[in-house]
């Protein structure tokens, strides 16, 4: 697929919008979307063009349930732990009191560590041969967060994309970690298969596909640079 | 009668309570909603809950299952009501990408069990007699009704089956008939001539 051709991307943005982009195509065209802003500048298009066939649909009421479900979401969702009505005993209402304002403390703090990003670390380096390194890429130690850095202006080819892949051990097939930047860095988040993938993965490597990557969810380009994957993370 | 050959009829691109709000206040109450103001959100949800759920009931087929995706819409607007930008387009449009993205993620995960259910939700058809609204639905809805009745009669059934039933390539086949091929080319040159007619 020649995805540099801005006639194809706008027929795949529409049939995104459509819904007719469907399965693993469907996937790979959203993370597409999300690496590249012109990519989603046409999907913005047709979402404007077809999104007002959709508003001449009758409304249709929800049932009085959906609201007080959404309430309670949110507020459970940004709401600190809740709070007890202390013990009815006087004598045992400044210990309860105590207690809960210890356990308010420490389940703040749990909840606030929860939602602090584990730092990152550098789990491989990849560079051709003699040449300078051209990414590093860094993960959390639970896996779900990964970043590739590109370090050297050599890491960009017109009109292909560099694809990045866990090699399992074994002949296992490999598993997309998606498009590497051409420079700067770019962060995302690892699907489930994607950490399973990692966790026993000894290397990654490099592939040369079309822009936004593979077509067929496996490698199509020749394997440019292979990686040991740092196992102590 | 044949799906793909139904007479054509006149299309009504927006109507309701949703048409009356204007973008510009859906757009204040989603800024409100990012301050975490939650009168604003209910607010959202008074004009824009019943227009979301009759797409999302279209595409998924059972009223429970949408309005569970419902309320998973309106938690993800509370949360990502920060990233929208009153640059890139009508706050309604945005609003309905995320009811529509959400309802075929959902029609995803339990197209098997969805197809096995009877109890299908009976729904009327989305024809609407007489010419919309196009002072209150805006002049891209207008635009879109005109370009839409330009098609070919195959073209327009094969895109609101897809757009409005969340219909696959493979499904709209199966209703028609018609060999998947031809369902594809219905569609592709339905939406390129979409495009060219808007975009003239």
């Amino acid at each position: 697929m020649k995805h540099d051709q801005p006639q194809l991307i706008d027929a795949l943005a529409s049939e995104y919008v459509l819904g007719t982009l469907r399965g693993a195509a469907r996937r790979r065209f959203e993370r597409w979307q999300s690496a590249e802003w012109h990519v989603a500048s046409r999907v913005h298009t047709w979402e404007s063009r077809l999104i007002p066939l959709a508003l001449g649909l009758p409304p249709l009421a929800p049932s009085p349930g959906v609201w007080t479900r959404i309430e309670e979401r949110i507020r459970s969702a940004d709401a600190p732990p809740a709070t007890r009505r202390a013990a009815a005993r006087p004598a045992l209402r400044a210990l309860a009191a105590g207690l809960l304002m210890c356990a308010v403390i420490a389940g703040g703090y749990v909840a606030w560590r929860m939602t602090q990003p584990l730092p990152l670390q550098t789990v491989a380096t990849i560079k051709a041969e003699q040449g300078p390194i051209l990414w590093s890429i860094e993960l959390d130690a639970h896996r779900e967060r990964l970043r590739a850095v590109a370090l050297a202006a050599a890491a960009t080819r017109p009109g292909h994309s560099f694809e990045l892949w866990a090699l399992p051990p074994g002949k296992g097939a490999p598993v997309s970690l998606g498009v590497l930047p051409g420079a700067g860095q770019l962060e995302r988040t690892l699907s489930d298969a994607q950490r399973q993938a990692l966790a026993i993965a000894a290397q990654v490597a490099v592939s040369l596909e079309p822009p936004g990557g593979s077509p067929t969810g496996a490698p199509t380009g020749p394997v440019l640079y292979v990686a040991a994957l740092n196992p102590n993370v | 009668m044949h799906p793909m050959t139904a007479p054509g009829r006149r299309y009504t691109m927006a109507n309701g309570a949703a048409a009356n709000s204007t973008d510009d206040e859906l757009a204040r109450l989603i800024q409100a909603c990012a301050a975490r103001d939650r009168q604003a959100l209910r607010r959202l949800y008074e004009l824009m809950a019943g227009q979301m759920l009759a797409s999302m009931v279209r595409i998924l087929r059972r009223r429970a299952l949408a309005e569970e995706a419902l309320q998973d819409v309106f938690v993800s607007i509370w949360q990502r009501a920060q990233q929208f930008e009153g640059g890139r387009g009508p706050a309604r449009i945005w609003l309905m990408a995320i009811a529509r993205h959400r309802a075929i993620d959902v029609l995803r995960s339990e197209r098997v069990n969805l197809y096995r259910e009877a109890d299908v939700e009976q729904l009327p058809e989305p024809a609407m007699e007489g010419m919309g609204d196009w002072a209150s639905a805006g002049r891209s809805a207008a635009a879109l009704a005109r370009c839409f009745e330009e098609l070919s009669g195959e073209q327009r059934r094969g895109i609101e089956l897809a757009f409005i039933n969340g219909y696959s390539h493979a499904d709209i086949a199966r209703v028609t008939g018609e060999p998947l091929g031809t369902i594809k080319s219905w569609i592709r040159r339905g939406l390129a001539s979409l495009r060219q007619c808007l975009e003239s």
